[in-house]
């Protein structure tokens, strides 16, 4: 995962939820996997991703090679679950209308903020947390376990805050 | 400044003094619920079991955090395919190796029933379910949120979650609650009210002076609708009718957690349940909801009474109150799955489920049944008691589900169409 990254936008609409986001967004758009490159990012309207927490919808996004997942609102197990699975999920007000299909975008995770690289114009979110970055720098919260927890002489940082080592 | 109910527990579990909305926290977990559907390799091909034991041997550690404190439930039986029926056996696995809790057969039902009432509830805790729903147990007055697959690996690892404490909205219940209206009634119209984003990432907290009068089943049936305003997590306070429940579901220790007087709500709503009518949610989402009038006439195919929002003993006593002495509509299939074994004998032993027979009610054994599995045709209509109405939620996009309390669904299915329920209750 890379905090700075470029992608070609993909865009849906509101309230689409998980049991059709399964199979790379295959319930509102079967040809979708055909179309989407890896790199890509999808931009979406409110409460993306709501409904089952079952993991098999995001897991098809992150298959898929989709660098990032941003709308208006995400819903809360599907954002962490995203994030956990080391695809950055940002609720970014406004991102849903500033940009349209095909266009790219810009994305800084540090500085919480994502360019419309057509027109310059731009939007902005809450920074990710430390705890959040560090989860999407070793590619989820699966290999970021094994890594931090594997030995103690492995480099835990012992204050870091979001484990408390064994 | 004070601390909301939902802060306090979060606090606690951090290992903090106080913790404010927006925080990143690090919590230890009390409870752990996982369906046997997560153990399935449905969502990874190693399943829930094969990556835990990856993620143990790399730790290098040999159990679970702490096995004491793990539920599992069979939500469907017997499985009904060959991925369910895998899923349980690495459940039993599992459980075996480890010495989880598992229920299963007449110990079990919809699993989010079973946590309640074999007393996995208590005020106060911070739990954590491997499915959606498990928001429902707030109305308990514990903290309670879903997580994904790959948190709960994390949290059997490890005993902890991390996540961002939510802002609050209080929801005040006012006024006085006429009889004929339940707690899906109430949440229907408060999400309407809000909006489909109303409380996204939020806390849901209840409160006023209504709140005594709203049963703890219709409590678990609001919380258990929280996830569908996509709040984090929804809770009741710890007054004295959840207290009785907890107790008499055989729970003595717990330390109640209530909202200090100058706690910070980012926004407060007001709903006066006097005079109010029965809500119904139109297809599409939840929060379509509106009042029964706005529908009334729309013909049904289908009318269910199940899953974890509304099939328990409350919604049972309801229905068979209804249908008492009288025939479901020859059009219409009118189908009761209880929330749980515990509910189901216990609508036995009160002569309900003779009622729902002589009625021409299909009922089944308790479990998650055709709350997601495909049961209408194209083209077909449902009024359901259950929590979701997304196109496809029962197995095909071109069939409309409305949603509405078990009295709404009883009544309609004696029509043949959506009614005013207040019609047809006894006097
Ligand atoms: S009854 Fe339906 S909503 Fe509830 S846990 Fe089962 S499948 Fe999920």
């Amino acid at each position: 995962m890379k905090k700075h990254f470029k992608g070609k936008v993909w865009k849906f609409g509101d309230c689409i939820d998980s049991g059709n986001i399964k199979g790379v967004m295959a319930g509102v758009d079967p040809e979708f996997h055909t179309k989407v490159q890896p790199g890509d990012v999808i931009v979406a309207g409110i409460n993306f991703g709501m409904g089952s927490s079952a993991e098999d919808a995001p897991r098809s996004l992150r298959n898929a090679g989709i660098a990032a997942v941003l709308a208006e609102s995400i819903s809360n197990i599907y954002l962490r679950t995203l994030i956990n699975l080391g695809l950055p999920a940002i609720e970014c007000v406004g991102v849903s209308t500033f940009v349209d299909e095909g266009q790219e975008i810009e994305v800084d995770l540090e500085s919480g903020t994502v360019r419309n690289l057509k027109d310059g114009t731009s939007r902005t979110f809450p920074p990710f947390s430390d705890q959040a970055i560090v989860i999407l720098e070793k590619g989820g919260l699966i290999p970021y376990l094994k890594s931090s927890f594997a030995s103690p002489s492995a480099g835990h940082d012992k204050n870091l805050p979001l484990w408390r080592s064994e | 400044m004070g601390m909301t109910i939902t802060e306090k527990i979060c606090a606690r579990a951090a290992g903090k003094d106080r913790v404010r909305p927006g925080d990143m926290i690090d919590a230890e977990v009390d409870k752990l619920y996982i369906k046997d559907l997560r153990f399935s390799k449905a969502e990874d091909p190693k399943g829930l079991y094969g990556v835990f034991k990856e993620v143990l041997k790399d730790m290098g550690i040999t159990k679970a955090w702490d096995p004491e404190k793990v539920i599992i439930n069979f939500d469907e039986q017997p499985a009904r395919s060959t991925r369910r029926l895998e899923g349980q056996e690495r459940a039993k696995e599992f459980s075996n190796e480890h010495g989880a809790t598992l229920y299963e057969g007449y110990q079990g039902g919809i699993g989010h029933n079973v946590m309640v009432e074999k007393g996995h509830v208590r005020p106060g805790e911070f739990i954590v379910g491997a499915d959606s729903h498990s928001c429902t147990y707030g109305a308990l007055s514990c903290f309670a949120t879903g997580i994904g697959f790959t948190e709960t690996v994390g949290v059997l690892a490890t005993g902890r979650i991390w996540l961002k404490v939510p802002p609050a909205i209080y929801v005040e219940l006012a006024g006085r609650r006429p009889p004929w209206i339940w707690g899906k009634d109430i949440v229907l119209r408060i999400m309407a009210e809000m909006g489909a984003n109303g409380a996204v990432n939020k806390t849901l907290e209840y409160g006023g002076s209504a709140v005594a009068d709203v049963s703890v089943e219709s409590r678990l049936s609001m919380c258990n609708m929280a996830v569908e305003s996509l709040a984090l997590n929804a809770v009741f306070p710890p007054d004295e009718r959840a207290i009785e429940y907890v107790k008499q579901v055989g729970n003595t220790a717990f330390t109640p957690v209530a909202s200090d007087a100058d706690a910070e709500y980012e926004s407060r709503l007001r709903f006066d349940l006097t005079d109010m009518e029965p809500f119904v949610a139109a297809p599409g989402v939840p929060s379509n909801g509106q009042p029964v009038h706005e529908v009334i006439g729309t013909k049904i195919n289908q009318a269910f009474i199940g899953t974890c929002s509304n099939s328990r003993i409350e919604d049972l006593r309801v229905a068979a109150k209804i249908l008492k002495g009288k025939t479901v509509h020859p059009g219409v299939r009118m189908i009761v799955t209880p929330a749980s074994y515990g509910a189901y004998f216990q609508a036995r032993e009160e002569g309900l489920l003779q009622i729902f027979e002589k009625s021409k009610v299909l009922l089944t054994a308790s479990e998650c049944g055709i709350c997601t599995r495909p049961s209408l045709a194209t083209g077909e209509v449902c009024i359901s008691s259950g929590n979701r109405n997304f196109p496809g939620r029962m197995g095909n996009r071109d069939a409309r589900i409305f949603l509405g309390s078990p009295a709404t669904v009883a009544a309609s299915a004696l029509a043949g169409e959506i009614v005013d329920p207040r019609e047809f209750l006894p006097a």
